[in-house]
């Protein structure tokens, strides 16, 4: 099931209007309000709550374990286990396939033959969420920071359906506490939930899908048939679009949970502000940046070696950050990109080389930032190549209309501009009084919804993560 | 000594609510109630429309719960229609149109023995030559997600060796020819003929086994004979629209058996259709056999032998193509189309 579809359209009302009914009595609610989020997961494929369902088992077991255990190196042994199931579990769905493709191309090129067996593995949906959320929730019990929950809680924290296909991803630390008492039904915050739904279906309906339909899509499947402007305002677009779909997924889901009154974490903070990488990183995807700074980067060593181990740690962490996207080789390539800035950033702070102006900053990191994204988009390194090459290649602006380059320039304008006027009317729009949220919120998903071509709503570009 | 580059996070807390007012549980449910009840007086024929065109299930028959009663109240208030003239600024074109499978109604029963013309034979099944069919200038690719990535591979291959050629892709994702709600094919292959293509590949049929109007009232399930029937007269009429008197060819793709058993029985009835469809049109309309070269003898499979090693060719849903696969079925298409259009 996803947000923009008549499906969560009726399950939520109903969902949320129970869920505060039954709120006061935890016994009742937590069982109620796991149903309904397996309802919500299953109804991708009733096979995958299944799986959901043994993850989840496997790391409360874990967890459990662990913390029954006094041994530091038998506590160690359990959470590596424990972790090794979980990425034992990504490996096969989302790496397997990448991976004997790959060896058999090697092996075949050495005249050996003996290819790995071929199958074809649907990825169940948001298992790579899941999976670190998990992690973080063993790694925590076995730091000490958290202890084992209840594995009606846990089952509850993986499972949570606002965030459960493409997070953001929520520490149990986080969340499991908000569970430990119910929600305050005299303190909601409806307004911001509704304008975050709102600015999500937007975002997600009316511009990441307009830019793909009408730039995106066409210009990376055949860049060859197109020209440098074209070419440029594809990548732009993209930028756009990938900023909208995601953020606008996760705006929803915050919104989401805030009308059931829980709260989740920023996941982005005006990304193309960023006047430096490691600023980039600190305002997209921020969830996904701080899993990787706590259980990979940090144990790594982070920066805490000198200034070669940290470069490595860097190197390593935006590489792994980038394979977690998924398994090609624009990925990865993706991720050594970011690799290779941050470290460059880092050397020339290291040498005590000064910043360059403001507006110098922004627009280098803009662009390879964009750059990166082409990478990121293209369907194999071969078309990534295509594409970088039709970017030198004269020819006339097909696509370029008022409506497609004043969506890219809004999408990326947008952000530019100063945060508080911005909060100071979102504040506003959440003052309003319950009746007119309520108009404003179905005027929105009326205007929205007849945006949608006969192709219906394409699925969330993170979904496939 | 560097500053830390990534501080080691202390517990962090719960995070901060967002700023704005506070309202209460009560309100919020008012809220959602409010917007659900509006959408439903302003577009309840919609609701119903989507339930009617989702797959069989627990989900379509939770939206029918709904969206009849709301299409039945809808159809009683100006409310859609007001929302409807608001709205059509932004809508997509193509709901609109003449010539919809629904307003022909179903293939008409009463027909007598229809006479056989010349166009029901391809010309090699004479051991003639085949007519050169002039100049390829723009070819159409469209169909369902199973066009995609066809589109792209024939896009790509042809940008490649003919660069003059445009290529047109034009998926409908989720639409089959067997249900019309959202978007109706015979409505659609009109107004993508009226570009004018010199040539059309057609790959869909992901979506189809919905039940069809019957002559005479009534419906008809898939997928017996009689469904067939009606099935394959939708795809004659698209292939009439496409062949466009003649001035146009038409390369339609069969459907590769797909893995779910529920879906092979609904394929063996599209791909028996075609066959049907195209029997009056047989030197304009070539039918490619994907089965064939996917899945020999009716029996699924996820990888073949491809230059001399074994690939993946589906995707994981066991339905799709994956880009290899779609790339052996644009050779097809392009042998084929270069048969036609040897220049």
């Amino acid at each position: 099931m996803v947000f923009p579809s008549f499906e969560f359209a009726f399950f939520f009302p109903v969902v949320l209007a129970l869920s505060w009914a039954l709120m006061p009595h935890p016994r009742v609610w937590k069982p109620f309000i796991l149903a309904s989020s397996y309802l919500f997961y299953a109804a991708a494929s009733p096979r995958y709550a299944l799986l959901l369902a043994g993850v989840t088992l496997a790391n409360q077991a874990g967890a459990v374990l662990v913390d029954r255990s006094e041994d530091e190196k038998r506590r160690r042994l359990i959470m590596a286990a424990t972790i090794a199931v979980d990425l034992g579990v990504l490996g096969l769905f989302k790496y397997y396939g990448f991976f004997a493709g790959e060896i058999g191309s090697f092996l075949d090129s050495l005249g050996l033959g003996m290819p790995l067996p071929l199958l074809t593995l649907a990825l169940p949906i948001g298992l790579s969420f899941i999976t670190f959320q998990a992690i973080s929730y063993v790694v925590d019990v076995k730091r000490g920071v958290l202890r084992p929950a209840s594995t009606l809680d846990f089952g509850l924290y993986l499972s949570f359906f606002p965030h459960v296909v493409a997070g953001p991803i929520v520490r149990a630390r986080e969340f499991i506490p908000q569970l430990a008492s119910p929600r305050n039904p005299r303190d909601v915050a409806v307004g911001a939930g509704v304008v975050l739904i709102a600015l999500g279906l937007i975002k997600k309906v009316a511009l990441a899908d307009y830019l793909a339909r009408e730039i995106v899509d066409p210009v990376f499947g055949v860049p060859e048939a197109y020209a440098a402007p074209d070419v440029a305002l594809a990548a732009y677009a993209y930028a756009a679009q990938i900023y909208c779909d995601f953020s606008g997924y996760t705006d929803i889901a915050i919104g989401v949970a805030l009308l059931l009154g829980f709260v989740f974490p920023q996941n982005f903070n005006n990304p193309y502000r960023a006047l430096s990488f490691r600023d980039f990183w600190r305002r997209w995807h921020m969830t996904l940046s701080r899993f990787l700074r706590d259980f990979l980067y940090i144990p790594l060593g982070g920066n805490r070696h000198g200034k070669l181990e940290t470069y490595r740690n860097l190197m390593i962490t935006m590489v792994l950050g980038g394979l977690w996207h998924g398994a090609a080789w624009g990925f990865i390539l993706w991720g050594t990109l970011h690799g290779v800035a941050l470290v460059v950033e880092h050397a020339l702070r290291d040498r005590g080389i000064p910043r360059p102006p403001a507006w110098l900053a922004w627009l280098i990191v803009f662009n390879v930032v964009v750059f990166g994204w082409i990478l990121f988009r293209a369907e194999s390194l071969e078309l990534a190549a295509t594409f970088i090459g039709q970017l030198f290649v004269p020819g006339p602006a097909t696509l370029w209309s008022v409506v497609t380059v004043g969506a890219v320039l809004v999408v990326i304008g947008f952000q530019l501009l100063p945060p508080d006027p911005r909060d100071r009317l979102s504040v506003r729009l959440a003052g309003l009084p319950a009746p007119a949220l309520g108009l404003a919120l179905a005027i929105v998903v009326a205007i929205v919804g007849a945006t949608v071509p006969s192709q219906g709503v394409p699925p969330f570009i993170y979904f496939q993560f | 000594m560097t500053e830390p580059y990534y501080p080691t996070s202390p517990e962090p807390p719960v995070p901060p609510t967002p700023k704005g007012r506070r309202l209460t549980a009560r309100h919020a449910i008012i809220v959602v109630f409010i917007a659900a009840l509006l959408l439903v007086l302003f577009e309840g024929s919609s609701i119903r429309s989507a339930g009617e065109e989702m797959d069989p299930g627990l989900e379509r028959d939770l939206v029918l719960a709904i969206g009849e009663p709301a299409g039945w109240l809808a159809d009683r208030l100006p409310f859609d229609e007001w929302t409807d003239d608001a709205l059509a600024v932004l809508e997509d074109e193509e709901a609109g149109g003449a010539g919809g499978f629904d307003a022909a109604g179903p293939a008409a029963g009463g027909r007598g023995v229809p006479p056989v013309p010349p166009t029901s034979f391809a010309p090699e099944q004479l051991g003639e030559q085949a007519a050169p069919a002039g100049q390829l200038n723009q070819l159409l690719v469209t169909g369902d997600s199973l066009a995609m990535p066809l589109d792209v591979e024939l896009a790509r291959r042809l940008a490649d060796t003919d660069p003059d050629v445009e290529v047109e892709r034009d998926p409908h994702v989720g639409t089959g020819i067997s249900k019309t709600g959202l978007l109706d094919w015979g409505r659609l292959s009109t107004e993508q003929a009226a570009g004018d293509p010199d040539a059309v590949v057609v790959f869909i049929g992901a979506n189809e086994g919905f039940e069809l109007p019957r002559p005479g009232g009534g419906e008809v399930e898939c997928c017996g004979a009689e469904w067939a029937a009606e099935f394959a007269y939708r795809v004659r009429r698209m292939m009439n629209t496409y062949r466009r008197g003649g001035r146009a060819r038409v390369y339609w793709l069969t459907l590769p058996a797909p893995r779910d058993p529920d879906r092979q029985e609904i394929a063996r009835a599209v791909n028996a259709a075609i066959e049907v469809g195209a029997q009056p049109y047989r030197s304009q309309v070539r039918v490619l056999d994907m089965e064939e070269i996917f899945t020999p003898g009716g029996d699924y499979r996820d990888a073949m032998e491809v230059d001399g090693r074994r690939q993946i060719v589906r995707e994981p849903d066991g339905i799709h193509l994956n880009s290899r696969g779609a790339g052996l079925a644009a050779d097809a298409v392009l042998e084929a189309v270069r048969q036609d259009f040897p220049d």
